[in-house]
């Protein structure tokens, strides 16, 4: 039996370049013999083959044919769907690709494989400054909907959400969706690690507005984040002398409004999420405590009785 | 010999196909490096492919022959160009190089963020689809700076644990940021062993001249810093709500969830101090299955926090 890997290769070169939708039949009466006689086993391989051409990326497209061969399918493969277009890229932008990669994802053999498809090669470069980049599975699709600009659903904080994306964003280690909640109708911001469950792509298009600026999506400071619109409080929290000078170089000296006896101090943050809040308190332990507002307070209060039952 | 799977012999082809066309002549054994594969298996690939084409297979086939330890591709005809970057692909390339436009050092006028330019418009997107925001503290900055000049620096380090700083002299070989901080790779005088200490824990930081110790061979990646084996582990019941854990922290296992939602994670602790933050900042949503000794830890650290508030 011929190698599976010529057969694969002489179907792919017939479907790209067609010009016409071609039936099982004439595919196999071209390809000579490299497939069965008998209609079920040729028609078992064909669709082997398809499943083969899919996992390598590569999409056949399909249609019911009229006229004289009516009922039947007619397949090829689209070629603006297979060919990489020319990106036009610099032999020195595709070696700064390769540098990025070296950087964040070494090792990488998705990576090298996006720089072979540009003509590069993967590694053996990379500076002393080097980033993390936390993995997701569900990442890669919910920027081609951004691209696409296809809805996409997922179960959040207990709720079902349709949400238009309007791009990823890694911001200190985690990574958000940022796009218009169609139920609450208005920006929302999602942990990508938090979606519950499968993303589903939805078959529709939609339109972006022009005020969807990723960047301000996200205020700078993570305990501003939280639902668009809310009020932004503020809190006092008085530091002990340990985490004083670690604090006031984290928050900026304009936010120190006593210098307390011993060396702690007491600093305002503005907030607008609680949770964020109390995280960023209780990391601190006994070295830090909330003086006001008096309901924040109260909730860490409770928290910790809750720790304690 | 092993035969690699047919789907793979062939994604390796497409991509090798262009750029060989591209070429004309390419020894053997540079292609087989450049494509990680060994000669034989591209030989044979390449000798197999050749005798494809379109029917009736006597003309329209892949031009290409090996002679005498070169590979010689003829006209272009098929497969000319290289498939698409996939959805994986892409998201790697864009995110990979967003990140590195966030790191110092980056030139937004250079050939990286052109690149980048370039390939998200290929992908049919503005430059917001993927975005990277890393905040980068100036201590970085001149750590990077050594690093790169190979010089050592003194440094004032606040420890987790220390009531104090201690005055340390470090010669930096890496800096990278990782779940949200920033970390630097150095020989550390101190304990005369190559460490990793937390950016935003050192105070101040002053050149001490050139380096005197060369850096190790291999320097660890940011994920693996804490997943060293020697470092004293802990089993926890995590429920959804403190799922960002498995994220932030590298962990060992991860058991799949139960009927609640809940999933077994076993991971390392760096300190004690550590785990009491963390558990802490959980709450409701962590409790500690082992060690034994560690069951009451959350409860010890809130009642000291409470005593603050009485």
């Amino acid at each position: 039996m011929a190698d599976r890997v010529e057969r694969l290769t002489n179907l792919l070169a017939l479907l790209l370049e067609t010009r016409e939708p071609l039936t099982l039949h004439v595919i196999a009466a071209e390809l000579g013999g490299q497939y069965p006689e008998s209609e079920q086993a040729r028609r078992a391989g064909f669709e082997r083959d398809k499943a083969a051409l899919r996992e390598i990326g590569i999409e056949i497209s399909s249609v019911t044919l009229s006229g004289d061969r009516a009922g039947e399918m007619g397949y090829w493969v689209e070629r603006s769907s297979y060919e990489l277009p020319d990106l036009g890229l610099e032999p020195d932008e595709v070696r700064a690709l390769q540098v990025a990669l070296a950087m964040t994802r070494p090792d990488s053999a998705v990576g090298e494989e996006a720089l072979w498809k540009l003509g590069g090669v993967a590694g053996g470069v990379g500076g002393p400054v080097r980033m993390h980049l936390p993995e997701l599975e569900s990442l890669p699709m919910l920027r081609a909907a951004v691209a696409a600009r296809h809805p996409v659903g997922f179960e959040y904080g207990d709720v079902n959400r349709v949400v238009e994306p309007w791009g990823v964003l890694l911001r200190d280690g985690f990574w958000y969706l940022v796009g218009f909640d169609r139920h609450r109708e208005a920006r929302r911001t999602f942990r990508v690690d938090r979606i519950v469950g499968d993303i589903v792509e939805l078959d529709e298009h939609f339109e972006r507005s022009n005020d969807s600026d990723l960047r301000s999506a996200l205020p700078d400071d993570p305990l501003l984040l939280g639902a668009e619109g809310a009020t932004t409080k503020e809190a006092v929290i008085r530091i002990g002398v340990r985490r004083a000078a670690g604090v006031v170089r984290e928050l900026g000296s304009d936010r120190v409004r006593a210098v307390l006896d011993g060396g702690g101090v007491e600093v305002t943050v503005p907030y607008v999420n609680e949770a964020a809040m109390r995280s960023w308190v209780l990391g601190h332990l006994e070295d830090a405590e909330v003086i006001e507002p008096a309901e924040l307070r109260a909730s860490i209060v409770a928290w910790l009785e809750g720790c304690v039952r | 010999m092993s035969q690699r799977p047919a789907t793979e012999r062939l994604r390796r082809l497409l991509v090798m196909l262009p750029w060989l066309m591209e070429r004309g002549e390419v020894p053997v054994a540079e292609a087989a490096e450049r494509f990680r594969i060994d000669e034989a298996s591209l030989v044979r690939d390449l000798e197999l492919v050749a005798m494809c084409g379109l029917p009736p297979y006597v003309d329209e086939m892949i031009d290409l022959f090996i002679d005498e330890g070169v590979i010689v591709a003829g006209v272009p005809r098929l497969f000319t160009r290289p498939l698409r970057l996939n959805r994986v692909e892409a998201f790697e390339l864009l995110a990979a190089g967003r990140a590195a436009m966030n790191l110092p050092g980056a030139d937004p006028d250079g050939a990286l963020n052109r690149g980048l330019h370039k390939v998200a418009r290929g992908l049919g997107e503005d430059d917001t689809g993927v975005v990277v925001v890393n905040a980068t503290p100036a201590t970085v900055a001149t750590l990077t700076d050594a690093a790169a000049e190979r010089r050592r620096v003194t440094v004032s380090y606040q420890s987790h644990t220390a009531d104090a700083p201690s005055e340390r002299v470090l010669t930096p070989f890496v800096v990278a940021t990782a779940h949200g901080n920033w970390y630097v790779v150095a020989h550390d005088d101190r304990s005369g062993e190559v460490r990793t200490f937390r950016v935003d824990r050192i105070e101040s930081v002053a050149d001490a001249g050139p380096a005197e110790v060369a850096g190790p061979e291999e320097l660890p990646m940011p994920g693996e810093w804490f997943a060293e084996g020697d470092v004293a582990r802990a089993t926890l019941l995590i429920g959804p709500q403190g799922r960002w854990v498995m994220e932030r922290y590298p962990v060992d296992e991860v058991s799949a969830p139960d009927d609640h939602g809940r999933c077994t994670v076993r991971l390392p602790v760096t300190s004690e101090r550590w785990l009491e933050r963390l558990l802490v900042r959980l709450g409701p949503a962590v409790s500690v299955l082992e060690p034994e000794s560690m069951r009451d830890l959350a409860e010890r650290a809130a009642t000291r926090v409470l005593a603050n508030y009485r």
